[in-house]
């Protein structure tokens, strides 16, 4: 046995790869210019909960229908379905998700990932990985400040399930979102515009039909989950109510499980075996 | 991991640990403690006395103002008693009371207070011209713990009201209206009813509601002991509506078991079927039948309504075919 032998590290795991990737770039995803979009983005929500709770301090209702004003509770239920689950869980999945390549490909620091002992799926897992945490780390605490603004602190014991609900859920897609943009950026050349139309257009159209193209959409699985009931607030909204077909929270779960997993061996495949040329 | 990364990470789990500490803690005790929440329902609740078993509330300058109440007004037939009240104490119903609070009191058993209402008023009132009226018809003025009561004894009864605050006052018996003012100086008022301070949360929305103890009012109601038997053992009701052109409103009884709950949930089925029979083809009737809707799930019964602006045509139709008849036989 040569010395050589004893000395030579061995290569590290697939997860173990991922690990060291995610390190790396977690602080980078965190303090990038994406993220003061994301800051705007979540911030949305939040500040509309601050003017709320301010407007109801002064003994006005800050909304009403028909007369009647609207309960704190009923209002998070419709913030949770028109901001966070319908624009800002898709919206960051698609900026951040398919850029998890795209922005290495850019920088042209792709090289410098490739060229260490590590399986390139575990470039992307990693990555994947760091995109959930910063998502998730400014999401859900944006959730949760907005529902402690909105709600009266009497119906949080009433109401705190359905918060947990929401967490997760808005958690799950992140997840799932993430990895069918992840897939996305790894496979198409201009991943952006085709990650928007598929979340704003090819989505909001297969909801709106009768039938079952609707299976082919995260959102008809994601909004199966959810404990609110649906806001009627425009003429797509009541369409979609109409043909809504609700699967239940089991399937719902299987299937978004089905696409995270899947969309996310995909990427990784696509990833390993794709040959990235870099423009000089 | 920078520092400036680490402290995000640390901000962002502890706002997440925090709220869900928060939300955890609410669930398993039932709610928050009474400091950090504002108190549903409103203000004059705290001239309510703890031993309250119904508490009632309406927004008058609401409910006065709602497209209903102006059908309603043609209607009634004169308006001499609100008239000759107004005349006398200066106040005028629809424009000088803002809001009602009113509570059924129970007290020592056979005692003059027992089973009393009480009536906390907020509006305008004309102090001077009350307190005059009550000296013309005999009746009597006195300080109690700082507020003039003025209080009038006829037929048996003695009615009392305090001027409990500027732009408030509280009728009732004597005791009635001395046991407000003593609920709001010592804090023991119905607030600390968690049981029904919950269900007063839950319709806060509304313009009017109840919310009240189904065995202690059937109790004093004197319905005859076969007939409290054979109602379902229910503990807690309540009701809201809410006034706009017609009238929505919900109605939950809280059972005292799941089975209970059940059998009542049963019987209204059965007589929500047999009002539809009823409805036939009368179209408002048909609309309310239609809008009843029976929920509600483990203790508790809800049924939710919806009284349409068309029945109040139907009954304007009525009254006016009732008053053409007498001329047609002339």
């Amino acid at each position: 046995m040569s010395t050589s032998d004893l000395t030579r590290p061995t290569a590290p795991s697939l997860l173990g790869a991922a690990r060291r990737v995610f390190e790396l770039s977690f602080g980078e995803m965190l303090w990038s210019r994406r993220t003061i979009f994301m800051a705007l983005v979540v911030g949305g929500p939040v500040l509309l909960a601050v003017i709320f709770r301010v407007v109801e301090s002064f003994g006005m209702p800050a909304m009403r229908v028909n007369g009647a004003p609207v309960a704190g509770a009923s209002i998070f239920g419709v913030m949770i379905w028109m901001l966070y689950l319908r624009f800002i869980v898709p919206v960051l999945g698609v900026f951040y998700g398919t850029a998890l390549m795209a922005d290495e490909v850019e920088d042209k620091t792709l090289t410098y990932l490739f060229t260490r002992p590590i399986p390139r799926g575990a470039v992307l897992l990693g990555k994947y990985l760091a995109y959930l945490a910063c998502t998730s780390l400014v999401v859900l605490p944006s959730v949760m400040l907005s529902y402690f603004l909105v709600v009266p602190f009497g119906q949080v014991a009433s109401t705190f399930t359905s918060l947990l609900l929401d967490l997760a859920i808005l958690g799950l897609g992140l997840a799932v979102y993430g990895a069918v943009f992840a897939y996305v950026g790894a496979r198409l050349k201009r991943p952006l515009v085709s990650g928007l139309i598929f979340a704003f257009g090819w989505e909001q159209l297969a909801l709106a039909l009768p039938g079952y193209l609707r299976q082919f959409t995260v959102a008809h699985y994601l909004q199966a989950l959810v404990p609110h009931a649906l806001p009627s607030d425009s003429a797509l909204s009541l369409i979609q109510g109409l043909f809504r077909q609700t699967p239940g929270a089991t399937v719902a779960v299987s299937w978004l499980a089905v696409f995270l997993i899947g969309f996310l061996w995909l990427a990784m495949r696509t990833v390993s075996r794709r040959e990235y040329v870099l423009e000089q | 991991m920078t520092s400036k990364t680490r402290y995000f990470v640390l901000t962002a789990f502890g706002i997440l640990a925090l709220g869900l500490t928060t939300g955890l803690v609410a669930s398993l005790a039932g709610g928050l403690p009474v400091a950090l929440t504002r108190a549903a329902g409103p203000d004059d609740l705290s001239y309510v006395p703890s031993q309250a078993v119904a508490v009632a509330y309406a927004n008058v300058q609401e409910v006065m103002a709602s497209e209903l109440r102006q059908r309603l007004k043609k209607l009634e037939p004169d308006t001499a008693d609100r008239d000759d009240f107004e005349t006398k104490t200066g106040v005028n119903i629809e424009r000088d009371i803002d809001s009602v609070v009113a509570a059924m009191l129970t007290g020592a058993e056979g005692a003059d207070h027992d089973s009393r209402p009480l009536v906390v008023a907020r509006g305008r009132f004309d102090q001077v011209r009350i307190e005059g009226l009550a000296r013309e018809h005999g009746g009597a003025i006195e300080e109690y713990q700082g507020v003039r009561v003025v209080s009038h004894s006829g037929d048996g009864h003695t009615m009392a009201l305090g001027f409990i605050e500027s732009g408030a006052v509280a009728v009732g018996s004597v005791a009635a209206v001395r046991g407000a003012i003593d609920a709001k100086r010592s804090g023991r008022n119905v607030l600390s009813n968690t049981e029904l301070m919950r269900l007063v949360g839950d319709l806060d929305s509304s313009n009017a509601w109840v919310v009240g103890r189904f065995d202690a009012m059937a109790g004093k109601a004197g319905l005859p002991s076969e007939l409290q038997s054979k109602v379902p053992a229910l503990s807690w009701f309540s009701a809201a509506g809410h006034l706009n052109g017609g009238i929505t409103g919900t109605f939950k009884a809280e059972a005292k078991d799941d089975e209970a709950a059940t059998n009542l949930r049963d019987m209204l089925r059965g007589v929500m079927a047999m009002a539809r029979l009823q409805a036939g083809d009368k179209p408002a009737m048909r609309a309310m039948v239609d809008s009843l809707q029976l929920g509600g799930e483990g203790k508790t019964v809800a049924v939710a309504f919806s009284v349409p602006a068309e029945m109040f045509d139907a009954l304007e139709a009525m009254k006016s075919k009732s008053e053409r008849r007498p001329a047609d036989i002339r």
